[in-house]
């Protein structure tokens, strides 16, 4: 048995594996066919301040080892978690509050509501989906650091972490700029925009026309970016993108990852959160590695 | 609910474009009529959801048409002997009341499916007649399994066989002279709007089994919703996918 703890940001997570944004709701489904608290984390469904009843269908189409979402973060609103859900997913695992808005002031809002309620706060920057979900702010270096900033001046308690899209320029200067606004951690990559056609009807498949790209075929560009952005800042990063299995999840961790997020494949496989942990403990006995952590940044360049 | 790795028994053509896949669970699941499963197809990311059309014990039967490339490999790829990975049971299904004594079904292209095993499941103890629409004679299955249990009107678009029409035409000409407690019902969308239509003032419930590209298939992904009439967004997979037809939104 190797020792699967991470400590991210001082808070420990019994494994480095967490189920990502938008593919887990906040774990009660899941939770009926295994139980989530042998999960590292969960990261709930993106919460807004107030709900939102998202995109029109369809909402989701598949292309060659990979998927396309447009779900437009249909959420019951950030009260609705706290009231409903948040206290039994603390008393399964860690909590990381996905949250989005249209203004400074909405994520500023949010992340003082959720301030010591929750043990992180994932900021969501990226999604590609809606106008007024973040993308926005997730595109220049300039306005990642000022939402950051605002984001950060309202947390005393909760560590931020700031989700990183890969629909930009240059994600080491995105990185370094959320690390500038106050950022503890990073969590990338987010969806890659994209469109899949129905070429019967001449019409996109995904009501939203365009949709974020996810999925085992985008891991390398991930990886890559994993990489890049990990060893551009000095805070810890959460590295995913198309992770289906514990190989794939010792790829980010060894490209500089602390823990990792799955998406795509809890659609997949529904166990595959639960079979990834084994199998991250499976490779680590076989390797001879005592502790995963030692696997963060392992890598080494030709 | 559960994930299982099924042994696949049989997996065989039934008409033009449709196929009937028999596995075994290897251990008893209780499904309910009007329940579906999601069907991992090869390395495919996004499972199929495809509707139980009969259950008895551990032994299922899916009956699916070849749309697109998943459902084209699971026709392919999959013969006797083969492992799928299935998991199921999934949504609500249907509901008769007790006091619901004469039940029509009617339905439509692979909407047919989960109506056979409310036909199966109802068959003896109401009384059924059900409306089917197929295009043409070659469209044609389930006869069997339908007229085991319920009094079978076939409708077809070309009038190749049965009545000449939809079934929806053909449940309303009989309606005066059935009186159905209770409609269940499951197709194509233009089919369920007509039924609304045809509906409309008579007092009875309608049961609908709506259809939507899914992601998980178990409620957390909120990809397959359906707007409900009071404008909040319900989930196919979870909430239904089987809905009264004026709580929801037929488009």
């Amino acid at each position: 048995m190797a020792d699967l703890r991470v400590s991210l940001c001082g808070v420990e997570l019994k494994n480095p594996v967490i189920p990502a944004s938008g593919t887990f709701g906040f774990g009660r489904e899941f939770d009926e066919i295994y139980d989530i608290s042998c999960l590292g984390g969960v990261a709930t469904k993106g919460l807004t301040p107030e709900l939102r009843l998202g995109n029109p269908v369809p909402r989701i189409a598949e292309s060659r080892g990979v998927i396309l979402n447009a779900v437009g973060l249909q959420n019951p609103g950030v009260e609705s978690f706290i009231k409903n859900d948040l206290e039994w997913l603390k008393s399964k695992t860690r909590v990381v509050a996905n949250v989005a808005g249209k203004t400074l002031e909405d994520y500023k809002n949010i992340c003082a509501r959720l301030d010591g309620l929750v043990d992180f706060i994932e900021l969501n920057i990226s999604c590609p989906n809606v106008k007024c979900g973040g993308m926005a702010f997730g595109i220049q270096p300039e306005s990642v650091e000022e939402v950051t900033n605002a984001a950060k001046s309202a947390l005393k308690k909760t560590p931020l972490i700031v989700k990183l899209s890969p629909n930009v320029e240059s994600i080491a200067n995105n990185a370094r700029a959320a690390e500038r606004g106050g950022a503890d951690c990073l969590s990338l990559v987010n969806t890659f925009t994209g469109m899949a056609i129905d070429i019967e009807r001449r019409k996109p498949i995904i009501a939203n026309n365009t949709g974020g790209v996810s999925g085992a075929g985008i891991k390398p560009i991930a990886v890559r970016m994993v990489y890049e952005a990990a060893h551009a800042v000095e805070i810890p990063v959460i590295g995913m993108g198309g992770i289906t299995c514990a190989e794939d999840a010792i790829e980010f961790l060894m490209a500089g990852a602390v823990a990792v997020q799955v998406g795509t494949q809890n659609f997949t496989d529904t166990l595959a959160c639960p079979r990834i942990i084994e199998g991250l403990n499976a490779w680590c006995d076989l390797h001879g590695v005592k502790k995963i952590s030692e696997l963060t940044g392992a890598l080494r360049l030709n | 609910m559960r994930e299982v790795n099924a042994l696949v028994l049989e997996n065989k053509q039934i008409a033009e474009e449709v196929y009937s896949l028999t596995f075994s669970t290897e251990e008893k699941v209780p499904v309910r009529c009007g329940q579906f499963c999601m069907i991992g197809v090869g390395q495919r990311p996004l499972r199929r959801p495809i509707a139980i059309c009969k259950a008895e014990g551990e032994r299922i039967t899916v009956c699916y048409r070849l749309k697109g490339e998943g459902t084209r490999s699971l026709a392919r790829d999959y013969k006797a002997g083969e492992r799928v990975s299935v998991l199921l049971p999934l949504g609500n299904g249907f509901y008769v009341k007790d006091g619901e004594k004469r039940v029509a079904v009617v339905g439509g292209g692979v909407g047919i499916f989960p109506l056979v095993s409310a036909i199966r499941e109802y068959g003896k103890t109401k009384e059924i007649a059900a409306y089917i629409g197929f295009r043409n004679k070659n469209a044609v299955c389930m006869e069997y399994e339908m007229r085991k249990n319920a009094t079978l009107t076939i409708a077809t678009d070309d009038g190749s066989v049965g009545y000449h029409g939809t079934a929806v035409e053909a449940f309303e000409k009989d309606f005066d002279s059935f009186r159905p407690d209770v409609v269940l019902a499951c197709g194509p969308t233009p089919m369920l709007r007509a039924l609304k239509e045809a509906v409309k003032g008579k007092g009875i419930p309608v049961y609908v089994s709506l259809e939507e590209r899914m992601g998980c298939g178990i409620g957390a992904c909120l990809v397959c919703v359906c707007e409900r009439t009071n404008g909040a967004h319900a989930r196919v997979c979870k909430d239904g996918p089987v809905f009264e037809i004026n709580e929801v939104d037929i488009r």
